[in-house]
């Protein structure tokens, strides 16, 4: 079977066990170009666990995964793959300026011999641009706020020109100020064609830009569909909403193409 | 300072110093950064078996170190990756396992302790054409690859999900460093000794990284840290007949007590004028600084030690850092103080 040509990313039957324990399981998930995809769900529930697996960074005990048509661990093409990984609590041992550490993001389309060029250079700038941290370069990243140091992983993501964004929590322990400039930056970028994938507990200020929502339930998904037709309050910011969103059976028919979702095995 | 020019086995010495000075804070930078400050006291004492290995089979002791070094700081790095031990754990196995190895061995050669005094503390005059060539040569590489490769090393130490997602070989990467961190310290067990080169490749970072604001001036400030306090030290300890290896990490330990307490200071004033910069959201009035005022609900965000805002102690209880202004809970609103 060759995967259509629009498709990003993808598990096919994917499962993963963390130590042992089943984590996720009977995963089908294709993510197509042009998509803004959240994955919620309920703290446990796997969603994580599924981003990582999506990127290659955890092995599937059973099913494959793909980037972009190519099993993801042999994707060569590392810079089309850009991930925000949920913020570091803990600062690292030595100081790091921001500038620093979103130039890392540029490793993947540098070849081991080249130094940093014009245009590695003019990529950084642009994605500093980009999230408004243009006049904070110079500076050491702990010093930064919450927010600020979000926007310092986005941009880090932004300098290898990613044709997919994958975002691990966005939203967790940002304020709601900083939550809607993440909306606002994302919004451009997906208004510029890019597809987004994001795993969030609440979705706040970002649900006017999200079109698809993948709930999972107990390692598996119990809704994958429009997230108008989520059965939950429709501001979306509050604590818990996850509860709401609990599928009353694990076979729950897909709203859009009365398909099952989670079919228990 | 003439005077001691004019003998071979100063020059050798301070050529040593002076690279030893530049290569270890280099490598030092991304163990310091992972949080692997004692990784190269492990090292160290893992070395001192390959000395007395050298003694035994009478070929070159700083061959032998360097081989058994790398062999033992691969060793910890598969362990940290592969086994179930944690990496204090696997420092402390290669700790004792190597110095005990030492000594043991050292006796098998037919040798009391004390042949092996000259490498665990350094020893000047025993340096010599042929140590100090390959002296040069190994360190001379190490510098060349760690400035070559920093940017990249950078990455993998600083977010190593990101590195591997962006492509690169993470665990190669480590394993790199742990062997340069064996290469370093084996190439300086003469100048300064296995026991306190480590700190020539810790202390200059900590010195630096107080003042630093990026891992490239941390590293390059260290390297010139690290290199003044190596070449200082052995005037200072030729004149005063001291001990250079001691001198040299007291030299870089005195770098760090001038630096801590401006770094210290500089966090302080930064911490509080920290608030202040963030003024300014891009929509609603600009927060007051109401007594009482209750801009946020605990509905729109619970702060607590995880939040991600940072915690202020004021008083009796504790504010957060939100948005410019600082939060205290109360009931189910939070006030402005």
């Amino acid at each position: 079977m060759t995967p259509p040509a629009a498709e990003v990313l993808a598990i096919v039957d994917g499962a993963v066990e963390l130590g042992g324990r089943p984590v996720l399981r009977g995963i089908d998930l294709t993510v197509t170009r042009g998509e803004v995809v959240a994955v919620l769900g309920a703290n446990g529930s796997g969603k994580s666990t599924l981003i990582r697996a999506l990127l290659g960074l955890v092995p599937l005990a059973r099913g494959e995964v793909r980037a972009f048509g190519v099993p993801t661990r042999s994707l060569t093409e590392r810079h089309r793959l850009g991930f925000v990984p949920q913020r570091a609590t803990a600062s690292a041992g030595i100081p790091a300026s921001v500038r620093e550490v979103v130039a890392a993001g540029r490793l993947a389309r540098r070849p081991i011999w080249r130094p940093a060029g014009r245009a590695d250079r003019a990529a950084v700038d642009r994605a500093l641009q980009t999230v408004g941290l243009a006049d904070r370069a110079r500076d050491d990243v702990t010093t930064l706020s919450g927010g600020q140091q979000q926007r310092v992983l986005i941009a880090r993501a932004l300098t290898s020109e990613p044709e997919v964004l994958v975002l691990d929590e966005p939203t967790a322990g940002v304020d709601l100020a900083s939550q809607r400039e993440l909306a606002a930056t994302l919004e451009r970028l997906v208004t510029a064609g890019a597809t987004v994938v994001l795993v969030a507990h609440e979705l706040g200020p970002l649900a006017p830009l999200i079109r698809r929502a993948v709930v999972l339930h107990d390692g598996r998904v119990s809704y994958d569909g429009p997230p108008a037709d989520l059965p939950h309050d429709p501001h979306g910011v509050h604590h818990h909403p996850v509860t709401h969103h609990r599928a009353p059976s694990p076979g729950l028919r897909d709203p859009l193409t009365g398909s099952a979702a989670g079919e228990v095995r | 300072m003439i005077d001691l020019l004019q003998y071979d086995f100063f020059r050798n010495a301070l050529l040593a110093a002076f690279l030893t000075g530049l290569s270890a804070p280099a490598v030092g930078t991304f163990l310091v950064q992972r949080r692997l400050s004692l990784m190269g006291d492990g090292i160290g004492h893992v070395a001192v078996t390959g000395v007395a290995i050298g003694l035994l089979t009478g070929t070159s002791p700083l061959i032998a170190a360097i081989v058994v070094a790398i062999v033992g700081a691969a060793a910890i790095e598969l362990i940290r990756t592969f086994g179930r031990t944690s990496g204090d754990v696997a420092l402390a196995l290669l700790f004792y396992g190597g110095l005990a190895g030492g000594v043991l061995v050292t006796g098998l050669a037919g040798q009391g302790p004390n042949v092996l005094y000259a490498y665990l503390f350094g020893s000047i005059t025993t340096v010599s054409s042929s140590d100090l060539l390959v002296t040069v040569v190994l360190a001379a590489l190490v510098i060349v690859l760690v400035l070559l490769l920093s940017p990249r090393l950078f990455a993998v130490s600083q977010d190593a999900e990101f590195a591997r997602v962006a492509g690169l070989r993470v665990g190669a990467y480590n394993v790199l460093v742990a062997v340069l961190a064996a290469v370093t310290i084996t190439v300086a067990m003469r100048t300064v000794g296995l026991l306190l080169v480590s700190a020539l490749m810790v202390v200059p970072v900590a010195a630096t990284q107080q003042l630093a604001r990026g891992y490239r001036a941390t590293l390059y400030a260290a390297m010139a840290l690290g290199c003044l306090a190596a070449t200082s030290g052995l005037f200072v300890s030729a004149y005063a007949d001291v001990a250079p290896g001691a001198t040299i990490v007291l030299i870089a330990l005195a770098g760090f007590a001038l630096t801590w307490p401006v770094g210290a200071l500089l966090r302080r004033r930064r911490r509080l004028h920290s608030p202040f910069p963030e003024l300014a959201p891009a929509e609603g009035p600009a927060p007051t600084l109401d007594r009482h005022q209750t801009a946020h609900t605990a509905e729109d965000h619970e702060h607590g030690p995880d939040c991600g805002h940072r915690a202020v102690p004021h008083g009796d209880h504790v504010d957060y850092v939100h948005d410019g202004h600082r939060h205290a809970p109360h009931g189910r609103h939070y006030d402005e103080h």
